[in-house]
């Protein structure tokens, strides 16, 4: 079954209020206002002296556990946003994985789930190892990006991205944080960035995600009500106001405190919230937590693992 | 007109039915009538994020905080309901 051995997180120390960004980003008053009052963003996480590659190297460095097991990990793969994010040749995945010592490993990007692509490299790692043949195999998934242009810092309306990265040790033998199901929908009729579908999707953002909330939930065997903490993803606040009415969930087991001063890391949400719950204590051996995700862009994808700690 | 609920401060619901009709012509671009009945999203097109543009100056003009965690868009679909959503779960700043 797969497991999460160790996750680490890296976020940049220089916090950029949301106002500062106003003018580079072309942002009215009325849209700082917006962020700030129901969005809950407050400011953001942008470093533009750290590169892609220090991003990935620091996630990296985080991940003691990787010690001494470099030789176990047969996979590493990179669970990205944006397909696009250094020029040719440049590979900052291929660099940190030989400066790590795992230039031995099967090496691989996904992008293709947009924002919800770090959930599909966990999946994707957990099968890779179940098929594997040394059963002490191990696979690195990492997250991280940098937001260098308007489109990658900015979803109009919605949010505004921070920087960051992580780094997550899987396993098929982990005795903690074990995945017991994993759903995700591909709406492929979402073409936002067409922005012909962009009030549909809108619409039906907060039941499509509901839907596979519910369905890892209802595939592990289990009701809300056993599920300790809800992971969200960062786009905002008052999306998970609104999708806890709607799944009669308490609003106070979702951990949102990220997202007023960590903002939204594209793929790495997921595991700067589990961070925070297990640095926080909120997560107890036992403890059932659904994690979910939502990508869009040229079709949206919407995700939810669930894990028992 | 819908009925607003029992303990409703029904001067507060008036002066949000104007404001939210007021910001409606004004982010809609809009000529025609807007009555209370009227759903946002459907009859007049009101997206989600132009939604929170609307909460936002409503605020402003009444001088109130919605308290926006515990609003259900599903049950804040016409002006009237909007308005008697803020007139019961608003708080001055």
């Amino acid at each position: 079954m797969t497991a999460l051995d160790a996750v680490s997180v890296y976020t940049p120390e220089t916090s950029v209020p949301i106002e500062d960004l106003s003018e580079p980003l072309g942002l009215t008053d009325m849209q700082v206002k917006l962020f700030r009052r129901f969005h809950g963003l407050d400011e953001v996480r942008l470093d533009r002296n750290r590169s892609l590659h220090d991003l990935l190297r620091c996630a990296l460095h985080g991940l003691t556990a990787l010690g001494g097991n470099e030789n176990r990990v047969r996979y590493v793969i990179h669970g990205r946003a944006m397909p696009v994010v250094v020029p040719y040749p440049e590979n900052p995945l291929h660099d940190v994985c030989r400066e790590f010592g795992l230039g031995h490993a099967s090496t691989f990007t996904v992008t293709q789930q947009s924002c919800a692509s770090g959930l599909l490299a966990v999946e994707l790692a957990g099968r890779l190892l179940a098929e594997d043949s040394r059963p002490d195999a191990l696979a690195v998934v990492l997250t991280g990006e940098k937001a260098f242009t308007r489109d990658a810092q900015l979803l109009p309306g919605t949010s505004i991205f921070s920087e960051g990265a992580s780094a997550c040790l899987v396993s098929t033998t982990g005795q903690r944080d074990r995945l017991l199901s994993y759903v995700c929908h591909q709406r492929g009729e979402f073409d936002i960035e067409i922005g012909e579908t962009t009030e549909r999707f809108q619409r039906e953002y907060r039941p499509a995600l509901a839907s596979v909330m519910r369905q890892a939930v209802a595939e592990a065997g289990l009701a809300l009500d056993d599920i300790r903490l809800i992971l969200p993803h960062n786009v905002n606040v008052v999306t998970w106001q609104r999708l806890c009415l709607l799944l009669d969930y308490p609003l106070e087991r979702v951990v949102l405190s990220n997202v007023a001063t960590g903002g939204h890391v594209f793929c790495a949400d997921a595991f700067a919230n589990y961070r925070t719950a297990l640095d926080g204590g909120l997560l107890r051996e036992g403890d059932h937590y659904l994690v979910a995700a939502v990508g869009s862009g040229n079709g949206a994808t919407f995700s939810a693992m669930l894990f028992q700690h | 007109m819908a009925a607003p609920e029992a303990g409703i401060d029904v001067a507060l619901r008036a002066r949000a039915v104007d404001a939210i009709t007021t910001q409606l012509h004004r982010l809609l671009k809009r000529d025609g009538p807007i009555t209370e009945d009227m759903l946002m999203a459907e009859h007049l097109g009101l997206s989600s994020s132009l939604g929170l543009e609307l909460l936002l100056e409503v605020e402003e003009v009444l001088g109130v905080q919605i308290d926006v965690e515990t609003m259900d868009p599903e049950r804040t679909r016409t002006v009237g309901e909007l308005a008697t959503f803020v007139a019961g779960h608003g708080r001055p700043w």
